[in-house]
């Protein structure tokens, strides 16, 4: 025991973390891609533990259980994104036909008109107000749209791309699912006699609250993705004339997954399609909230379903399930998405809410363990 | 002569009972279990060796869970200082300590101490609540022989209540 005050050893140990913490910013480069899939595994494994441990319960065997999940979760993935898929390719046939008509672009060219006439006058003085330009204008975008669609086979290999890492993915969670509790039990082994004790106590609540903020997020994701579907169907029977509604749905409540910023990601698909869709149509774009207030497109009536889901799922569902497993502080739920958001991009923001959290537990178990110091 | 690949594949066939088996199974907390259970306990429980004189957990100390000896010999007393210890009991292989932090959160009650080169089986409260949520007929099992444990231990500590009480009477007459 007291040997770890010794000088000389603590210079080794000083020395060693030194070096390793060179090794690790030289290798870095090489194994960021991999640790990022790494956590992506973790994540899932956290998320999907409870579901094999409660088959493992029932059909006492560890290998089907994370076989039948694993299998149940990949398929609801290829459902999904096939789904999606052929839907977008339906949608996006059908929007390249509309923009190779005339009158779509006539549309266009009305629709830029008639909002700008709708401005004030001193808006539309700063506005380039020839004719010419604002068909230049509309040419670039569509040629734009043209060259979107031209440019299929980047998108093909960023497919390639998402399909490989997300097989990988894959299989790091199952081994990680099946070999879960072992993989664990090897890693205390490292800990010293000392601090065993605390250390599992601290692995067991990080463990507990990262696995419960997860949970409780996806449930109120689905919760923000099955009221939005609900919603759009519920504008759709006043006209609002929206496709891919599902999906949109599946994409808000994706998105709420990143506070703060995420409700606001989650309404642009729902904007996009409406305003696609119901180009041209003359009773959409004069279209009024409760007929006093001007929604063209329903854009208005969008956004306000938007604002009725986030706060039905701000007031009550998500301090239903999430409660405060976490219990961040808005300000430190502000300054993590920032600090996430510059390190990582939108990936880091999606991370920066569960890392700040594992990030309180700890300091919560250090000092329990700085106050019983003198105990261990 | 052995095939080292055949022996490797069916390695979980292998009916001869390991070191950590043989012990839980003299364990009166494990008592009653199956072959197979006492193994999922085996993969459950951490291996932990200690030096002479090392301490494996002091007194007041937040206690996790129980230990089991596998070898060697352990120190129970409640004194902090060497030099004060007043041993209160010398625990060997097969012995069992510390098993109340298995149901609660509260602090150790006494010392431990190994009093020579030790080997012990950890067995802590979040692998308990894993267990119990994985396998739960097998949780059920050893809560039911820990509550067994305690309740002896409660009628003994009644016995010599009662004891103290008629021995404190019979002064008094």
């Amino acid at each position: 025991m007291n040997q770890n005050r010794d000088p000389l050893l603590q210079i080794y140990h000083l020395f060693i973390g030194l070096i390793s913490i060179g090794a690790l910013y030289i290798i870095w480069p090489y194994i960021a891609s991999v640790v990022v899939l790494l956590i992506f595994a973790f994540l899932l494994t956290t998320i999907l533990l409870p579901s094999v441990d409660f088959m493992e319960r029932k059909i006492k065997s560890r290998g089907l259980s994370v076989l039948a999940v694993t299998l149940a979760l990949s398929a609801l993935i290829i459902v999904f994104i096939g789904s999606f898929a052929s839907g977008l390719y339906t949608q996006g046939v059908e929007f390249t036909q509309q923009i190779g008509t005339d009158t779509y672009q006539d549309n266009l060219t009305h629709l830029v008109q008639k909002t700008k006439d709708s401005m004030p006058a001193f808006v539309q003085d700063l506005l380039p107000s020839d004719s010419d330009e604002s068909g230049s204008l509309i040419g670039s975008v569509l040629k734009n749209f043209s060259g979107v669609l031209q440019n299929l086979l980047s998108v093909a290999g960023a497919i390639g791309s998402f399909i490989f890492n997300f097989v990988m993915v894959l299989i790091f969670t199952v081994i990680l699912l099946y070999e879960y509790h072992n993989f664990k039990r090897s890693l205390v082994r490292f800990i010293s006699n000392k601090y065993f004790e605390i250390g599992l106590r601290l692995i067991f609540n990080i463990e507990r609250a990262v696995s419960s903020y997860l949970r409780g997020q996806l449930l109120a994701a689905s919760s923000v993705g099955l009221m939005s579907i609900v919603g759009l169907f519920i504008l759709n029977m006043f006209g609002a004339n929206l496709t891919l509604v599902i999906f949109i749905g599946i994409i808000a409540g994706l998105a709420n997954l990143i506070p703060l910023v995420g409700p606001f990601v989650g309404m642009v698909p729902a904007i996009m399609i409406a305003v696609m869709n119901n180009l041209g149509n003359e009773a959409a774009f004069s279209h009024q909230l409760f007929n006093v207030i001007p929604s063209p497109f329903y854009l208005v009536d969008i956004i306000l379903m938007f604002i009725i889901v986030q706060q039905i799922d701000n007031n009550f569902v998500t301090p239903m399930l999430v409660g405060e497993s976490v219990g961040l502080h808005p300000m430190l739920v502000m300054i993590a998405l920032l600090v996430g958001g510059t390190l990582l991009g939108p990936m880091g923001m999606l991370f920066a809410v569960p890392a700040a959290g594992v990030l309180k537990v700890v300091g919560k178990e250090w000092s329990f363990v700085s106050k019983n110091a003198h105990l261990l | 002569m052995k095939n080292a690949l055949w022996s490797n594949v069916f390695k979980n066939w292998q009916t001869e009972e390991s070191q950590t088996v043989l012990t839980l199974k003299q364990v009166p907390v494990f008592s009653g279990l199956r072959p197979r259970e006492l193994k999922a306990v085996e993969n459950l429980v951490h291996n932990r060796t200690y030096q002479p004189g090392e301490m494996i957990f002091k007194r007041l100390a937040p206690g996790e869970g129980m230990y089991i000896i596998l070898s060697g010999k352990v120190e129970i007393y409640l004194e902090p200082e060497p030099e004060q210890r007043n041993v209160l009991a010398t625990l060997s292989n097969g012995d069992f300590f510390g098993e109340l932090s298995l149901l609660d959160d509260e602090v150790r009650s006494a010392a431990a101490v190994a009093a020579e080169a030790t080997e012990l089986l950890g067995f802590f409260r979040p692998d308990l609540f894993s267990l119990l949520e994985r396998n739960p007929e097998l949780g059920n099992k050893i809560l039911i022989n820990l509550a067994r444990v305690i309740s002896t231990r409660l009628r003994k500590t009644n016995d010599l209540l009662t004891e103290a009480q008629k021995s404190l009477s019979h002064e008094s007459k």
